[in-house]
């Protein structure tokens, strides 16, 4: 037998053609896998709703949140405190207690309502003011307002303020209109943090929608998985089309979730303006921004490459030609 | 070339495959493999081609130990050898063209160079007009040869065939035995099994028989024939 000839190898593409070649195999990858959503539409359609509605009922509950923050914001600025002097004081006492409280370096301004500019401001804005006219004595007393600077509107430091304020001798009552603040910041604490959760949950939730509809297809394309592995394709390459697939699902379930919340907050603008009407307040319904709504779809691709990936790195390296 | 020394597979829960097998194919050889189904042929290509591993002994492709192969070192292991399957396993949501161009995606070579051994490979296997066809469309021996296409596309050093022409009639199978001889004839090393004894006996080629877990040669046909009657 003659000494057999060795076959001319084709010669490995150089790194360049090489780079090429995968620049290309990424978009190839990023077509492919969108053309296979749209092959599958029925499917698809159902996985995107499910990863929407997922991003988007988080979303709105902390676009809500949001729009209440603005609005309790505007009512921090109200951290007055209101001292109602004994009836009997006289002008003098007053104007040395107005004198004092505006000495305290905490106190930005003092004002002074007299017990007639009270009675009279009663019956402006009351409908009962009539029912004042049959009494002798004016019955309400005088009173001070005092506006804290800003950095003195802390609860510790305004109670200690109004603890001071009480040992006045003509100081009859202070009232301080914190505590129902307090209380409404603790409300706005919990409730994020519940939305925090839940949002968890719900991310939770489209990993796996994600994970499963990747599985599902890996499942579907096992034999070509595994021919492509036999003629030397890397996991790399075969994990490609499905991580783009994934980023897809997370791409486009992300734009139909901000959709959904701007319909949500089309659908519920009208009753709270007119609810805000009846507060006699110019509060107008914030829409999510661009950056935030940039910060839900990438959120949503994130989850949904993740989720694919998930899915990749578990199935993929298990299907082995046999 | 191809070299497997003490070679045993086990399955789990079976009696041995191979057991203690050696065996030697020179570069630019063309061999069959033969022996009756459940021999160990089969098993043989796969440890080759690194899909099983063995139970015991070692494997040498072109000097190099890959018994212990890690599994990212495979796909380019792989790369060089092209292999052809009983069943086609071709991808039947894409045409011929993207079927038989596949390896050289992988392997990531321009457009161009992709077109032009293409082509080059389906001339070969006489097929270049049926470029654009999907593969359904094919009757089994030109969905082999394509099959066959494109384990070549990539002028693989090594080709190895599991029953390729298992499911074709005498002329078609003796069309793609000739294919392979040609590629041989090349200098492709060339390792084929197939249970067809009298249309490998007229190949004129080595031939190597698995029996009880080994190989033995068995140059002339009278040879193999006696081994059928023992059998």
């Amino acid at each position: 037998m003659a000494k057999a000839k060795r076959p001319q190898p084709l010669a490995k593409p150089n790194l360049v053609t090489r780079l090429r070649a995968y620049g290309r195999d990424h978009l190839r990858s990023l077509v492919f896998s969108l053309g296979k959503l749209y092959r599958q539409r029925f499917a698809t359609t159902l996985t995107l709703l499910m990863i929407a509605v997922a991003l988007a009922l988080p979303a709105c509950l902390y676009v809500l949140l949001n729009n209440l923050q603005v609005v309790t914001q505007n009512w921090d600025n109200a951290g007055q405190i209101t001292l109602f002097l004994k009836v009997d004081s006289s002008d003098a006492a007053i104007q040395e207690l107005r004198n004092r409280f505006a000495d305290y370096p905490e106190i930005e301004t003092v004002e002074y309502v007299p017990a007639e500019d009270a009675l009279k401001e009663f019956r402006d804005r009351n409908e009962f003011g009539q029912l004042l006219d049959g009494l002798d004595d004016n019955p309400l007393p005088p009173t001070l307002i005092l506006t804290p600077i800003t950095a003195a509107k802390q609860t510790s430091k305004l109670n200690q303020l109004a603890t001071d304020f009480r040992s006045y001798s003509n100081v009859d009552y202070v009232q301080l209109d914190m505590q129902w603040l307090q209380r409404l910041h603790a409300i706005t604490n919990t409730v994020r943090r519940a939305i925090t959760v839940i949002s968890m949950m719900l991310a939770i939730s489209v990993l796996l929608v994600v994970g499963n509809s990747i599985r599902l297809d890996i499942e579907n394309r096992r034999e070509e998985i595994e021919v492509t592995k036999l003629i030397g394709a890397t996991d790399r390459f075969i994990r490609r089309p499905f991580l783009y697939g994934g980023m897809w699902y997370g791409l486009i379930g992300g734009v139909l979730a901000l959709l959904l919340v701007l319909l949500a907050l089309l659908a519920i603008k009208r009753p709270i303006q007119e609810l805000v009407g009846l507060y006699n307040s110019d509060f107008q319904l914030m829409f999510p921004s661009f950056r935030q709504s940039l910060g839900l779809v990438a959120s949503s691709i994130g989850l949904g490459l993740f989720g694919s990936w998930l899915a990749v790195s578990r199935h993929i390296a298990k299907i082995e030609p046999s | 070339m191809i070299e497997l020394q003490n070679i045993t597979k086990r399955y789990p829960e079976n009696r041995d495959v191979l057991s203690r097998l050696n065996l030697t194919i020179e570069q630019g050889e063309m061999a069959f493999l033969t022996g009756p189904s459940g021999a160990g042929k089969s098993t043989m290509l796969k440890l080759i081609a690194a899909i099983e591993r063995p139970t015991r002994g070692q494997i040498f492709i072109n000097n190099k130990n890959i018994t212990h192969i890690p599994k990212r070192k495979i796909p380019a292991l792989r790369r060089h050898m092209g292999v052809v399957f009983q069943a086609h396993h071709l991808l039947y949501d894409r045409n011929i063209f993207d079927n038989v161009s596949l390896p050289l995606q992988i392997a990531g070579y321009s457009q161009v160079d992709i077109r032009r051994r293409v082509r080059a490979a389906l001339d070969k296997v006489a097929l270049l007009h049926k470029e654009q066809v999907m593969p359904i469309t094919l009757s089994g021996g030109e969905q082999q040869r394509v099959g066959i296409a494109r384990a070549v596309v990539n002028k693989p050093a090594i080709l190895l065939a599991d029953e390729p022409t298992g499911n074709l009639d005498p002329d078609l199978s003796a069309e793609i035995m000739q294919l392979f001889a040609a590629f041989n004839q090349v200098g492709v090393t060339v390792l084929v099994a197939s249970h067809d004894l009298d249309l490998i006996s007229r190949m004129h080629k080595r031939i190597v028989r698995i029996h009880n877990g080994q190989c033995v040669d068995a140059q002339d046909t009278h040879v193999l024939h006696n081994y059928e009657v023992v059998k």
